[in-house]
């Protein structure tokens, strides 16, 4: 049951993930990439990852290609007209084409082994997954997590100002 | 703990093969006689003003990029507030420098006039 | 059964997707959109490998990697903004003004 799910949503998310390199109008290529993040989600929660599940649709699905599909329309993209770029074509087909190579041997190859955690299975489902979270995230990652309030202060300011014409 | 995902995977599954099937119904059994009125959006109603791309207001993009930061700022609450009772007062403090800071940002929002419709 | 070997080769190839398509596409909206595409292969591999062992380091690191592409939205879709504002256009052969 576990490996038809897997292999139906992997299937979906590689294809969509392609047809968003391939399509000619960027808001084919936006909605295919809300049904790669979609299919993502569906990993996270065969992962034993409800809460990554959560915020992936919240934040990836239903913020940022939000603001993508906004940028497209108020831009008023059409869809492309067909260039001739075989080379780059070439070239960056056969760039990723090794790059997948070789990362693949090392997957391969390697072995992922490390010192265990103690956050088990049993932990997850009898703790709940967003208070493994939370709890991780205000003791251990508090330094990081006040630091993104930072970050997201930056990015406010810096896209009202490259974003009004006159300051 | 799967089997708790099993109803969304069926709504899923009978919604994809709706549209698919829906799709392929109109297609097989409707006639099909376009003419310019029924090609129309509101094929009875008012009639067009311009082209739907158009190009918008850049305010719309404040609003969005707005919307998308305090999206943030409500997804680290979740965890924080399923935790909150086993952290006390430290987890009402730390959280309170988090808000503090984007709530700087907001007033620097809103006094820059970014807000304003004009 | 599924591994945390499977997941890997999958996020290598979304990876790998991704890199096509910042390498062949020319609209500058396109490419962020293949950059976001290569973020979440990372995201899963993380995601992954935290299950495979044990620890809830990765999926705080995933959580930070969602904050960061956020802030890299706002920012970056301001940035192309301002560029259309001048060029009319945000294909990146019109990225041509720094050439000397």
């Amino acid at each position: 049951m576990l490996s038809i799910l897997f292999y139906l949503f992997a299937t979906v998310a590689i294809f969509s993930a392609f047809y968003v390199t391939k399509a000619r109008n960027p808001v084919n290529s936006a909605l295919c990439l809300v049904t790669t993040f979609i299919c993502f989600a569906v990993l996270y929660i065969t992962l034993d990852a409800p809460f990554m599940a959560a915020i992936q649709i919240i934040v990836y699905a239903g913020a940022i290609i939000v603001l993508i599909i906004f940028v497209i329309m108020l831009l008023n993209l059409g869809t492309a007209v067909k260039k001739r770029y075989t080379h780059a074509l070439a070239w960056g087909a056969a760039l990723s084409v090794i790059m997948l190579f070789i990362t693949n041997t090392f997957i391969r190859r390697g072995v992922p082994t490390g010192k265990l955690g103690d956050v088990t299975t049993q932990m997850i489902h009898s703790y709940g997954h967003t208070e493994l979270i939370g709890m991780a995230l205000f003791t251990e990652f508090l330094l990081p997590f006040e630091i993104a309030s930072i970050l997201l202060l930056v990015a406010i300011v810096g896209a009202i100002i490259l974003s009004k014409r006159q300051v | 703990m799967l089997e708790n995902y099993l109803p969304i995977l069926v709504l899923v599954g009978i919604a994809f093969a709706f549209a698919v099937a829906v799709v392929i119904l109109s297609r097989l059994v409707g006639p099909n006689k376009p003419n310019d009125i029924k090609l129309a959006p509101y094929e009875c109603g008012m009639p067009l003003l311009s082209s739907a791309r158009d190009r918008f207001s850049i305010k719309f993009y404040i609003v969005a990029v707005t919307f998308i930061v305090f999206d943030i700022e409500v997804a680290f609450l979740y965890p924080w507030a399923v935790v909150f009772k086993q952290l006390g007062w430290y987890g009402a403090v730390t959280m309170g420098i988090f808000l503090f800071v984007l709530i700087v940002g907001f007033v620097y929002e809103w006094k820059k006039g970014a807000l304003e419709w004009e | 059964m599924i591994s945390v070997y499977h997941y890997l080769i999958l996020s290598a190839i979304i990876f790998s997707i991704g890199t096509f398509g910042v390498l062949t596409r020319k609209n500058a909206i396109v490419i962020f959109m293949c950059i976001e595409l290569m973020l979440n292969s990372v995201n899963l591999t993380f995601i992954a490998l935290s299950r495979h062992l044990q620890n809830m380091d990765g999926q705080i690191f995933v959580f930070f990697v969602m904050a960061v592409a956020a802030a890299e939205a706002a920012v970056g879709l301001a940035l192309m903004i301002a560029f259309y504002r001048n060029r009319e256009s945000i294909d990146t052969d019109d990225f041509n003004m720094l050439k000397w």
